[in-house]
């Protein structure tokens, strides 16, 4: 076959169409440098209608200047956009939709833009291609959803397109790989562009897999999603920290795990150093992590229980902190952490013995959702961490513990925990008849209710009543009654049978406080390691700067 | 790892986490706490109930009577998670017909010293002018008792002291902050309401510390002593200032002084925390 030099390659349609964008762009960029006041017609010249566009949305780290110029396009040049977004959080990233730049949305996690993309979807200005967990989303970009341009950020570059993304590497490795490598254009918007290459930190993106870097205009946003002020841990959340530190830490030995986010973590947190050192589990639970940087994991870190944490993304303040326990925290050369979102989903997924964390709503079968009426939230990483993982090969004896039978062939399990208050702010029962979820999708047309964590995954429920160890049932009735059994006064709480109760307690299937040996008077503020953001302070030795916000000095 | 600090930390008391009747309890010599007009006197407000809002049995004020360091001591605890700390006309009484009291005990010739913890937005508004005209009753059995004994007020956090109450600390003898008080006249949201959020962003927690915050107040003089979250931190510095006994001038009476220093503030450039501290800690302050 004769190839001729003016045709091109029919093997390579992706990068001469790369080849050519570039080419258009002329002038215009000086090396891979786009200038900050032309973004925009750059982009107008880069993008074409119909591109499979990511942009980077993470939980901390936002492609804002990208994102915002991008809104900015004339939809008349650039319009019915795909949009692959980890997370869409900005209200710009609907701006696109509202403007007519963008038309499909391909997602993880909306948390504060929810009830804006649910309204966008009825008034029909967006289409939503499916949500996502994050390993799901990536995954895809390799397969069916490559994008043809990734929108990252980073905190510097240098002239030839080295990033530095900082403790906040996130999601930039995985959006940018999926794209470079198969003739995508990225674009990276960093803080700071450096002339000498040596004043890179470190390099987090080789150049040759980044086109054009922009310096934004202003540095990108970012938010401490993860700091909880131990002030505003209650003394319920103490009590379900001890229940849960004595039922199923111990019990199972937990040595490597992820917590969600919420209080009721924090509370376990922060019990580590006190509780649970009086219980002697210093050295055998909690070992090792995958965890974004809590803030309030300093007091158990500082006092040896913590021998190593892989992080999603970074948290602000944490970074000195991090940088001065490397043996603790994934640090570069330069001292700042690497954290990278895809392998600590899969770490989260894979490698931890267990998951526990919170939600808005369980059913009677243990299903349970954080989705409510209006809003179009997403799962981001939750349902990653929160399943049992049949791929799992290699055993711990967390995992060998959830066994019930002799069988060879049975396999272990990873303990899914979900660890709730019978009611939520404003007396909404967590325990329903039916999950919003189920509503939500025939009102939006979802093929499946978009359920967090599937009943038959939950290994355990914990709330301030007991400790209902779903593992052990042997058929559906008495899942659904262990599972009342700690409901509470709550619709489902209020099926339980008393007389049947009791046998569960004896059997071990459910466990109060009491029968865990825990007083519930006992549970007090007092026992928590550090009761302040100052006391965070103290423990790290003044190593924790945390942000105005959580500041009370 | 630095195992004293952990210990420390760990083996220290949070004053600030106590509620009014054990942050009482916590600074009367052991066994001496014995409370007036407890829970179980039903002396409650008459208003709240009427409004949708559920009434506390002691309505928000504990009064105790004992000894510290063997001296006869009232203690007034505002309790900072009932509505606030905010005074309406019966946890107003409580505080005000203690503090008369003890001025008439020392006229009686049984000298009694008072301790005053605010945790306080100031007047409760669900009941008004009932309200102001207890903390102005309170007001003068201050100025009253403090001829005869110290009266000691303490800011520990976290609501802080505010309105018309922040005029009572001002009142006191001697007064006591932690790093997470704060003390002031308005509440940071009022004054962003009046004079706009460019002036004072309520929400900056760095610049609202830094005018009303417990180290500035210290710093510039609007406190007598500077104490950590630590109750046997508070139990020495508290001892202290009752050994010092009462002060010759009290700071309420300088108000020639503040008043001076005030008519030099430049208006016309934004004030910031170092501004104030140099209006008010330069020259003599006697």
């Amino acid at each position: 076959m004769q190839v001729h030099q003016d045709q091109p390659n029919p093997w390579a349609r992706r990068r001469s169409e790369k080849a050519r964008r570039k080419a258009l762009l002329g002038s215009l960029a000086d090396g891979c440098v786009l200038p900050t006041d032309k973004l925009r017609s750059a982009l107008e010249t880069l993008i074409a209608s119909g591109d499979r566009v990511a942009l980077e949305g993470n939980n901390q780290k936002q492609a804002d200047f990208l994102s915002r110029t991008l809104a900015q396009v004339d939809p008349g040049k650039v319009n019915n956009l795909h949009m692959i977004m980890p997370s869409v959080g900005r209200s710009e990233h609907l701006d696109l939709f509202e403007r007519g730049i963008a038309r499909k949305l391909d997602f993880s996690f909306a948390g504060p833009q929810s009830l804006r993309i649910a309204q966008l979807l009825e008034d029909g200005r967006l289409e939503i291609g499916a949500i996502h967990t994050y390993i799901e989303l990536y995954a895809r970009m390799f397969v069916d959803l490559t994008p043809n341009i990734a929108l990252v950020a980073g905190f510097k570059a240098d002239r030839d397109g080295n990033l530095y993304t900082g403790p906040s590497t996130e999601d930039t490795p995985a959006i940018v790989e999926a794209t470079a490598f198969r003739d995508g254009i990225v674009i990276a918007q960093v803080n700071e562009i450096v002339d000498d290459p040596k004043d890179l930190p470190r390099v987090d993106i080789p150049g040759s897999w980044v086109d054009y870097i922009v310096q934004a205009d202003r540095p990108f946003f970012m938010e401490p999603l993860f700091t909880r002020d131990p002030r505003l841990i209650k003394p319920v959340h103490v009590l379900m920290g001890m229940m849960a530190i004595r039922g199923i830490y111990e019990r199972h030995q937990v040595q490597s795990l992820n917590h969600g986010i919420g209080f009721n973590t924090a509370a376990i947190e922060l019990l580590l150093p006190t509780y649970a050192a009086s219980l002697g589990l210093k050295g055998k639970i909690c070992k090792h992590w995958a965890l974004n940087p809590h803030p309030t994991l300093i007091p158990a870190i500082e006092s040896g229980w913590v021998e190593s944490v892989h992080s999603f993304g970074g948290e602000m303040g944490m970074e000195n902190y991090i940088a001065a326990r490397p043996d603790v925290f994934f640090n570069g050369p330069d001292g700042s952490m690497r954290s990278n979102r895809a392998f600590c989903q899969l770490a989260g997924q894979y490698a931890v013995d267990m998951f526990i964390g919170s939600t808005l709503q369980i059913d009677g079968d243990g299903h349970s959702s954080t989705v409510t009426r209006g809003r179009l939230a997403g799962f981001g990483g939750a349902p990653n961490m929160g399943h049992d993982p049949r791929g799992r090969r290699h055993a711990t004896p967390a995992w060998l513990d959830m066994l019930q039978t002799d069988s060879p062939l049975e396999r272990g399990k990873k303990l899914v925990v979900q660890m709730v208050e019978t009611f939520q702010a404003g007396g909404k029962p967590t325990f329903v008849e039916t999950l919003d979820a189920v509503q939500v999708a025939k009102d939006s047309g979802m093929p499946l209710a978009p359920v967090m964590i599937y009943g038959d995954d939950v290994t355990h429920v914990l709330s301030e009543e007991g400790i209902a160890y779903l593992y052990k049932a042997r058929s559906l009735d008495e899942r659904r009654a262990m599972l009342a059994a700690v409901a509470g006064v709550t619709p489902i709480g209020m099926r339980r049978d008393e007389a049947l109760t009791e046998s569960m307690r004896k059997q071990g299937l459910i466990a109060t406080p009491e029968d865990l040996g825990i007083r519930r008077t006992d549970a007090t503020r007092s026992l928590l390691a550090a009761r302040s953001v100052a006391d965070l302070v103290e423990w790290s030795d003044g190593l924790y700067n945390p942000p105005p916000r959580f500041r009370s000095w | 790892m630095h195992d004293n600090r952990q210990d420390a930390i760990l083996a220290r008391q949070s004053f600030i986490e106590l509620s009014a009747r054990a942050r009482a309890r916590a600074l009367l010599d052991a066994g001496s706490f014995r409370e007036l007009i407890g829970p179980f006197a039903r002396m409650t407000s008459p208003w709240l109930t009427a409004q949708g809002i559920v009434p506390q049995a002691d309505d928000g004020v504990v009064i105790a009577k004992g000894t510290l360091d063997g001296k006869a001591t009232v203690v007034a605890a505002i309790e900072g998670s009932f509505q606030g700390g905010s005074l309406g006309e019966v946890a107003g009484a409580k505080i005000a017909g203690a503090l008369e009291l003890a001025a008439e005990d020392c006229r009686q010739g049984r000298l009694t010293q008072a301790v005053i913890l605010f945790e306080t937005g100031g007047v409760r508004l669900q009941e008004a002018n009932l309200g102001l005209a207890a903390i102005a009753e309170i007001h003068s059995a201050i100025v009253d008792l403090r001829q005869y004994a110290p009266v000691v007020g303490i800011v520990a956090g976290t609501v802080g002291c505010f309105g018309g109450m922040s005029i009572a600390a001002g009142l006191c003898s001697y007064l006591m902050v932690t790093r997470e008080a704060r003390l002031g006249l308005n509440g940071p949201q009022v004054i962003e309401q009046e004079a706009g959020v460019e002036e004072y962003d309520s929400r900056d927690r760095p610049l609202i510390w830094g005018f009303t915050g417990g180290e500035q107040r210290y710093e510039t003089g609007f406190a007598d002593a500077f104490i950590a979250d630590d109750v046997a931190d508070v139990q020495t510095q508290l001892g202290a200032l009752f050994a010092r006994g009462v002060p010759a001038r009290h700071r309420s009476d300088r108000h020639g002084d503040f008043l001076a220093r005030l008519a030099r503030v430049d208006i016309s450039r934004q004030a910031d925390s170092a501004m104030v501290r140099a209006l008010f800690t330069k020259g003599e302050q006697a």
